[in-house]
Formats: structure tokens, sequence, C-alpha cells
């Protein structure tokens, strides 16, 4: 079972991870990564970041993203969630768990859903730093490194 | 009419653009905002930014119909 969500809220690290534990008695193992706001942003400390997205194609673009990983490996679960809006340093910003019979799998998922979340899905980081506001600029890294599971079967 | 939507730094510099433009492909909505608001034109040019037609990402020169919703999507830093 896959979950999507995007959401002004925390969420819970543990909950997430009991949530997909219980999926079936076939999962072997489930792997997880949570991405933090930085304090550190073009060599100087951030005040806050404010993520905005495209409500409705962000939902459209994880699920293509969730339903590639599926069709690459045999997953049991898998979870997305996002935060929007205003949050501020060392708070959590996403999460992706993967549960799977195997952790080979689930490794290699978890990244290949964190590499094509990163390059294609539809938000937008803009930081306050000294009082001021811009919006963070790609890195071509990210778009590399989704590129190379193009050429990559899993 | 044609429903715009601009994000990221692109919201920025579309303040003041109408939200519904009359127009064949986004192709021409580009070009029509350029005349009027060349530093956004300009931003629409780059290479790297994208434009979907009803949340779907398309080529520049997809035709449009009455009420579709264009969006210009500058490249994405979530994560």
């Amino acid at each position: 079972m896959d979950t999507i969500r995007i959401q002004n809220n925390d969420f819970d690290l543990a909950q997430e991870y009991q949530l997909l534990r219980g999926l079936s008695a076939t999962v072997g193992g489930v792997v997880t990564f949570s991405g933090l706001v930085r304090d550190f942003e073009r060599e100087s400390s951030i005040e806050s970041l404010s993520l905005q997205h495209y409500p409705g194609m962000t939902e459209n673009l994880l699920q293509e993203i969730i339903d590639q990983a599926n069709a690459r490996w045999n997953l049991i679960g898998i979870t997305i969630i996002h935060r929007v809006g205003r949050l501020l340093p060392t708070d959590q910003i996403v999460f992706v768990g993967v549960a799977s019979e195997h952790r080979g799998e689930g490794f290699t998922a978890a990244q290949f859903l964190m590499d094509y979340l990163k390059a294609k899905a539809t938000f937008w980081k803009q930081v306050s730093q000294d009082g001021k506001q811009f919006w963070v600029d790609s890195k071509s890294s990210d778009a590399d490194a989704a590129a190379s599971w193009e050429s990559n079967e899993g | 009419m044609i429903q715009l939507l601009f994000f990221g730094r692109l919201g920025e510099l579309a303040k003041g653009v109408p939200t519904m433009v009359a127009a064949q492909t986004p192709a021409e909505i580009r070009r029509l905002l350029a005349v009027d608001f060349p530093m956004l034109g300009m931003a629409l040019s780059e290479p790297q930014v994208l434009v979907s037609v009803n949340k779907m990402i398309v080529d520049w020169d997809e035709p449009l119909s009455e009420g579709n919703e264009v969006a210009f999507l500058p490249p994405v830093t979530g994560g």
C-alpha cells in the first residue's frame, strides 16, 4: 500500500515506520529517509524556509514516481510525505519510507524515490536570510542523480 | 480563455500579469507576455523552464483549448 501526503504539519518517524512495518507479515525490512532543513545556504545561516508546490500536479508526479519504483522493484509499501509552508532550520521536511521483503530492494528504491522527487516533483524552496528572501537554485547534481537511473534499469 | 499560473521565482516576475489570456499555444502566451513584461519573457525562455497544461508537462507548441490551465514551472527544488 502506498501513501502520498503533502502537509504543513510535522510527521512522526516512529508512526510512519510502524505503519509500513504493519502492512504485511512478509515485510522483511523498512528503509526510511528523513530530510531536514539545513541551516546553511550560500555559505551562511538562514532564518526560515518557505516551501511552495503545485497542488494536484505534485500528487500526480509523486504517484508516477511511486508507480515507476513499483514497476522496477518488488515492494510492499511506499510512503512519501513532503511538508510545505514555512519551516525552520532543523525541521523535518521530507520523508520517504519503503517496506520490502529484502533490504536490497528497499535501499535502492528509497534512493530512487528521493532522486526522482528532488528532480521532478513540483516543489520550490524560498529562503529567508538576513531579512531578505530568495528562491533556491536547482542543483545540476540533483538532475544528474535522477538521470543516472534512466540508463540503469535497476 | 486560458488560465495562467506562475511558480517559484516566476511568480515574482509575473506580478501584475493578467491571469487569463486568449492564445493557441504556450509559446504564443510566452510571446504575448514578453511584449509587456520583458523580464518575465526572458525568464520563460530559459531552457530549464517547463510548461504544463492541466497539470501535465507538455511541449511549448501544444495546442490549447478553452478553459485550459497553463502553468510555468522553474526548475524544482524540493526534497
